[in-house]
């Protein structure tokens, strides 16, 4: 019973709405004998149908309005309704602190402090349980006092009616060490947190001051890339501390790469770094500009485990779930670049056996990895298709092509297909690579799926598609959830079930629309529901019967050695006793 | 009173290398020879293949079960048949069908020497015989293994899978299963080569299942060179031409081809339309935190996920073995009547895993085992809460819920402990038990309530039902309840039955209850890991593997064509008047006006009265509750108060559900996803909230006290 219950999903409850439980705590604490019986009736129904899940509210309120019940009806001596009071305060004083006790059993007046119970009431069932019983006074006081104060904590405060503002200051003060033990934990888990981000952005920043000094000669003397020079001394030790950093925090280190300026450069760095920043990028189809990848790949090459790079991969694809905005959009074309390089460099190996020894060589170089890197390939298709954007079907191609096992060629397809009809409206400029179904460039709608369909099925004849016609088609897919039984197999069920007080429902009912304890017609209230009228019936011992059943059985007989010693044994030793004794007589 | 001691020294282990040398020299000088020479001999082979394919066997006997040699001749005349045996099955199905008392007793004996052989082979598994395990490479398959001895078909999207005996492979999913060559051994099942596919389901909320392969195919009636083309057709019609050639190099004689294909039932397919169970068929949550999944491997596609070694399968103990090995031997030997055998423990001890184990491992020789099931908690066949007698003649490859199948003979108790009304559980019981008709073994499955009463309980239905075999399941050192000797239950009170009294025995001096029935104990020491525990990881609570039951019993209403999953609520009731039948609610007093308020959307069991039921129009209620059969559960979908009808839906048969009379109400409840769930319906479902509130004091149920020791043992498990 936590809290995730309560979260969207609701909770299945005995009570058929609010407007009953209104009805029932109404008709409870009146001062009507009968309308009180009536709750306490229902109460037992809900008991019936909570099986051992009703609330000890409503049972400890149900019994105490019992008591008073009883005590009104003048019926009892005063004796008899201690013992009556008595058993429902203390029923109610442990149950409502039970659940306060942690391992280690608390004194009861301190767990009824907490929940606003006042010590009276602690001793009330202290000296029911085990010194001298209470007056019927005192008895009656802690009863109206438990019950209002059952209305007050419970009842009133239930489903959404009046959960007030001092509620939350008084579930704090609740468990007040446990919840401040909890907080002093989470600070000091929240300060490492910053600790930790602090360093990385240091270590990843003084990185990228040493690369651009590498970088910026370069590019004045305008010599090809491929020849930079070997890691400084300085760039060692600092890929070092990266390298020992990320074993300890990689997911942070992997936060702060992602954040803007580090591995998704900005205009200014870009600039600086001579990539011409006005380029038509296509943004279905991300590419890294090559000094961009360069840049940052003596730190990737350092880091290049399966776990760094598979959380890396899954951290990119979360970045593309953002929503993408325009300003944003640069951003999403490098974080969709990156990931495009990412699996790249897990490419089957056997698609290059061709290329000569340097044309290798030249591709490695810029290779984060150059071993096929075990991927959890399943996840990243998740992740994957739970970020959609405009590099989707790019990306999700390329996922596909890749992995260590892939999907039948129909589920691919399939997936390639969605992912560009979902993706496809956010941008006007349509990707080519998803025009390889040729006809549909425009937007998917319902004439080109039956159109479709009857292509693909020409024999079938689809009705006229109409506008209204296509109007319908919604409701009509979730009619599929309608049962409909073919005018066969009604007529086969009906008879079997001729003769039997059994039928199959005839009724013109679209049973689809009536949730489970809902008929046509039924009114909302549950007083429909109630009898006015039934018969008992008592069942004769339903054992004797049997047993003179199996008697007939033509079975019984095969067995009769063994049944014997088991019917011997069905008579307890008072039995054969008693049977001896009948057998002296004579 | 003792287990029967296993023979301690396998002697026909020595015969395995050396037949796998031969097939080595074979495998060399064949390879250059048969592709051009042997091509006209595939399509008869493959004609053979599919006949062996075809013909599904009722009663399941294993081909070659009888090779091994045997340790211990129960009986002369079975050994002799032993060795004729082979010709006899070869001979084709029709062989198989006829069974003579010899022959009986010829597949106990086998029966019981395949038991043997799966604890010495399990033994060599471990690593014990070194000398041999070194060469075979058994074990776990792991990465390597599924690069070279598995290949996928992705156009119809199947995978064979070549395994070297005592190779394991250890999954979570689900998949169909059949054996293409050789012979494998799923949970004690015996899968042979030519038998039907077999649905396995390995999900999260078990143990994972382990597929071994077991050796000794060495057939002598199929020499090398037809075994090898026996091979080749089989892996070619399975498979296209470029991935046949490098799986071939991986099969040897004793090799086994299984063949994995994607399991889609109405029960996965509705079980899987639920947001909280997609999962279910996946990982669970420490097999993930321990990377123990081998991903993306030929089988991925198929719904199989193979486990690492760091995820034992199902480990069974010394004592586990030896208890199973004396039960097989039990059930050959006893001539005098069948065995009644009894599975007893606590809690969590593995009761229901034996159980299955038991009953897969004498499939493999009798057609059918009856299935006395007591324990109302967990049940095997039928949602808990129910009481029955099954006679099985399927093997049970999966979890509870994964066979919710109608049983013969049903109670519905409507509680899942029995503490509330003992008296009416153990008449329930006796009414079960009038209907066993002791031409099989049974098994009698029992609560793991074994205190104070709950144990009084199980000396009565030990005393009662006159068992023949007790097995008693423990972990841990700490004893809950003591051994359950004859000489223990000569002095032993139940609850209905008392142990004869002294002086009735001065008195009689041999009198009838000297001769008092004896039985035959194992004691079994459950040692897998968290034994004795409920697990805690999602779909291992008790409570949410009963409410999978109900969704796998509920399953059987969706239809068997694929198309979309049905909430329970769109299906066409069936309706009964009132005062037709007789309503009752088991477990609680409930106000006479309020019951079909009480009724409404509630889980019923279809109960059968001898009695008319008669109302003077009004609905009718019982006064008690009955003992009556059950032939099955409904869902009372709805009450239609004007015209006086029950609407119900219920997976039952017409032609049963005209018997029913009465309907009972227990404290078994729906799951609540099937009413949280419940798409396209107008307006709000009712008996849903979203605003109740668990923050505020008595907002939630009764929770007893964990260090409380009380009788009502049980309770701790709701």
């Amino acid at each position: 019973m936590k809290k995730k219950l309560t979260e969207k999903k609701g909770h299945v409850v005995a009570w058929i709405d609010k407007a009953e439980w209104d009805q029932v705590l109404e008709y409870l604490y009146s001062k009507e004998c009968t309308l009180q019986k009536y709750a306490l009736h229902r109460i037992s129904a809900w008991k019936g149908r909570f099986s051992h899940n009703t609330p000890i509210a409503v049972e400890s309120t149900a019994d105490l309005v019992r008591c008073q019940i009883l005590d009104r009806s003048g019926q009892l001596e005063a004796d008899d309704l201690v013992l009556l009071y008595g058993t429902a305060l203390v029923r109610f004083v442990n149950l409502i602190t039970e659940r306060q006790q942690g391992k280690i059993a608390r004194p009861l007046r301190r767990l009824a402090n907490k929940l606003r119970i006042p010590e009276w009431i602690v001793n009330l069932r202290h000296d029911i349980t085990h010194r001298k019983l209470p007056t019927l006074k005192w008895c009656r006081k802690g009863c109206k006092f438990v019950l209002e104060w059952l209305q007050q904590e419970y009842w009133s405060r239930q489903l959404g009616s009046g959960l007030t503002e001092n509620w939350d200051s008084q579930s704090e003060g609740e468990d007040g060490e446990e919840e401040q033990q909890r907080q002093e934990d989470q600070l000091i888990a929240r300060q490492k947190e910053i600790e930790s981000y602090k360093k990385a952005r240091e270590l990843l920043i003084s990185f990228e001051k040493e690369q651009f000094q590498a970088f910026e000669g370069f590019l004045v003397e305008n010599k090809p890339m491929s020849l930079l020079p070997a890691p400084s001394a300085d760039m060692s030790w600092i890929l070092a501390q990266i390298k020992l950093f990320a074993l300890e925090s990689s997911e942070i280190l992997i936060d702060v790469l992602m954040e803007d300026g580090f591995i998704v450069p900005t205009i200014e760095q870009l600039e600086s770094l001579g990539v011409n920043t006005s380029d038509n990028v296509d943004p279905t189809a991300p590419g890294l500009p090559r000094v961009v990848l360069r840049f940052w790949l003596p730190l990737l090459k350092d880091l290049n485990s399966q776990l760094f790079i598979q959380l890396l991969l899954e951290k990119l694809f979360v970045e593309l779930q953002q929503p993408s905005e325009d300003d944003q959009k640069h951003r999403m074309f490098y974080v969709a670049g990156w990931i495009s390089e990412v699996i790249l460099c897990n490419a089957n190996k056997s698609e290059y056996h061709y290329e000569s020894k340097s044309q290798r060589k030249a591709r490695q170089k810029d290779n984060i990895f150059i071993n096929r890197i075990q991927l959890r390939w399943q996840q990243l298709l998740a992740a994957c298709l739970n970020a959609p954007c405009v590099a989707t079907p790019h990306l999700l191609q390329q996922i596909l092509e890749y992995m260590d096992h892939p999907m039948p060629l129909d589920t691919q397809q399939k997936l390639l297909k969605l992912s560009s009809i979902y993706t496809q409206s956010a941008d006007s400029g349509c990707d080519p690579s998803i025009q390889h179904s040729g006809q549909h460039s425009g937007v998917y709608t319902l004439e080109s799926l039956h159109e479709k369909l009857k292509s693909r099925c020409p024999g079938h004849t689809l009705r006229q598609g109409t506008v209204s016609d296509q109007c319908k088609a919604l409701p009509e897919r979730t009619e599929d959830f309608q049962e409909h039984l073919s005018p066969d197999v009604l007529a086969e069920r009906a008879a079997e079930l001729r003769g039997s007080p059994w039928q199959v429902c005839t009724d013109k009912v679209e049973w689809r629309n009536y949730p489970l304890g809902k008929v046509p017609g039924q009114l909302k209230d549950p007083t429909c529901l109630m009898l006015d009228h039934f018969s008992t019936m008592t069942v004769f011992d339903q054992q004797v019967e049997m047993e003179n059943a199996t008697q007939h059985n033509a079975h019984a007989g095969v067995s009769m050695p063994h049944r014997i010693t088991t019917d011997g044994l069905l008579w307890t030793h008072n039995d054969i006793s008693k049977l001896k004794a009948g057998l002296q007589l004579f | 009173m003792k287990v029967h001691k296993a023979p301690s020294k396998p002697e026909h282990m020595s015969k395995r290398p050396h037949c796998k040398d031969k097939w080595y020299k074979l495998n060399r000088v064949s390879n250059i020879s048969d592709c051009s020479s042997l091509r006209s001999d595939v399509a008869k082979i493959e004609k053979y293949v599919s006949n062996v394919r075809k013909d599904k066997h009722n009663l399941k006997r294993l081909k070659k079960g009888a090779k091994a040699v045997c340790f211990r001749p129960f009986n002369p005349l079975a050994l002799e048949r032993t060795t004729t045996h082979p010709s006899l099955t070869n001979g084709g199905a029709g062989g198989k069908e006829q069974v003579s008392d010899s022959d009986e007793s010829q597949d106990w004996c086998s029966l019981a020497k395949s038991v043997l052989h799966q604890y010495f082979s399990g033994k060599r598994t471990e690593g014990k015989d070194s000398s041999l395990s070194a060469e075979v490479s058994p074990g776990r398959m792991e990465e390597e293994a599924f690069f070279h001895c598995a290949e996928r078909d992705h156009v119809h999207n199947r995978t064979v899978l070549v395994m070297q005996p005592g190779q394991t492979l250890c999954f979570r999913g689900k998949c169909l299963l059949s054996c293409l060559y050789g012979r494998v051994e799923v949970h004690g099942f015996t899968i042979e080569e030519g038998q039907q596919s077999y649905p396995l389901f390995s999900p999260s909320s078990h143990c994972p299942l382990t597929v071994t392969a077991l050796g000794d195919s060495s057939n002598p009636s199929k020499t090398e060179k037809e075994g090898r083309l026996v091979v080749k057709a089989i892996v070619r019609k399975y498979l296209s031409t470029d991935t046949h050639k490098r799986l071939l190099s991986e099969v040897y004689l004793d090799s086994c081809i299984i063949l994995l294909e994607p399991l889609d039932t109405p029960l996965t397919r509705f079980l899987t339309s639920f947001p909280d169970l997609n999962e279910l068929f996946g990982l669970n949550s420490r097999e993930i935190r321990d990377n123990s999944a081998i991903l993306d491997t030929p089988l991925s596609g198929i719904g199989v996920i193979p486990l690492r070694k760091s995820s034992e399968g199902m480990f069974m103990s010394q004592s586990y073995r030896e208890a199973l090995n004396g039960l097989v031997n039990a059930c050959a030997e006893e001539l005098d009547g069948c065995p009644v055998i009894i599975v007893c423990g606590a809690k969590n001890v593995g009761k229901s895993t034996f159980n299955r184990h038991l009953i897969n491992t004498l499939l493999n020789h009798t057609a059918c085992v009856d299935y006395l099931d007591c324990d109302l908690g967990q049940t095997e066949f039928t949602p808990s809460g129910c009481l029955s007698l099954c006679t099985v003649r399927e093997p049970l490859l999966g979890p509870p819920f994964t066979h919710q199948w109608t049983p013969e003979h049903m109670i519905f108790y409507g509680q899942t402990s029995c503490e509330t009304d003992l008296d009416r559980y153990l008449e329930s019981l006796k009414f079960l038990w009038r209907l066993y008709k002791r031409e099989t073994p049974i098994i009698i499955n029992t609560m793991g309530w074994v205190k104070d009463f709950g144990f009084q309980l199980l000396v009565d239905i030990i005393r009662l039902f006159s068992v023949s075999h007790v097995v008693q399941l423990s972990s841990g050192d700490k004893e809950i309840c003591p051994q359950l000797t004859t000489d223990f239950l000569r002095s032993s009170h139940g609850w209905h039955t008392h142990p004869p009294a002294q002086s009735a025995l001065v008195e009689d001096g041999c009198g009838g209850h000297s001769t008092q029935h004896s039985h035959t104990l194992f004691s079994v020491n459950s040692e897998f890991e968290g034994a004795g525990r409920q697990g805690e990881m999602r779909h291992q609570r008790s409570n949410e593997l009963r409410d999978l039951a109900l969704l796998g019993y509920f399953s059987q209403m969706q239809s068997p064509e694929p198309g979309p999953v049905r909430p329970l609520h769109c299906f066409t009731p069936y309706q009964v008047a009132h005062s037709a039948v007789a309503v009752r609610v088991t477990h609680c007093e409930v106000a006479p006006t309020h019951m079909l308020y009480a009724a409404n959307a509630s889980l019923v069991g279809l109960c059968c009265l001898n009695e008319k039921v008669s109302g003077r129009g009004g609905p009718v209620l019982l006064s008690q509750t009955p003992v009556c059969p059950c032939v099955g559960l409904g869902v009372l979908r709805g009450v239609d108060m004007i015209r006086g009808l029950y609407f119900l839906v219920t997976p039952v048969a017409p032609s049963v559900l005209r018997q029913v009379n009465c309907l009972l109400l227990g404290a078994v409840s729906l799951p609540n996803v099937l009413f949280t769930g419940q798409t396209g319906i107008v307006g709000d479902p009712p008996y849903v909230t979203m605003d109740y509130s668990f923050e505020l004091s008595g907002a939630g149920k009764f929770r007893v006290f964990k260090g409380l020791a009380r009788p009502g043992q049980m309770r701790n498990s709701k």
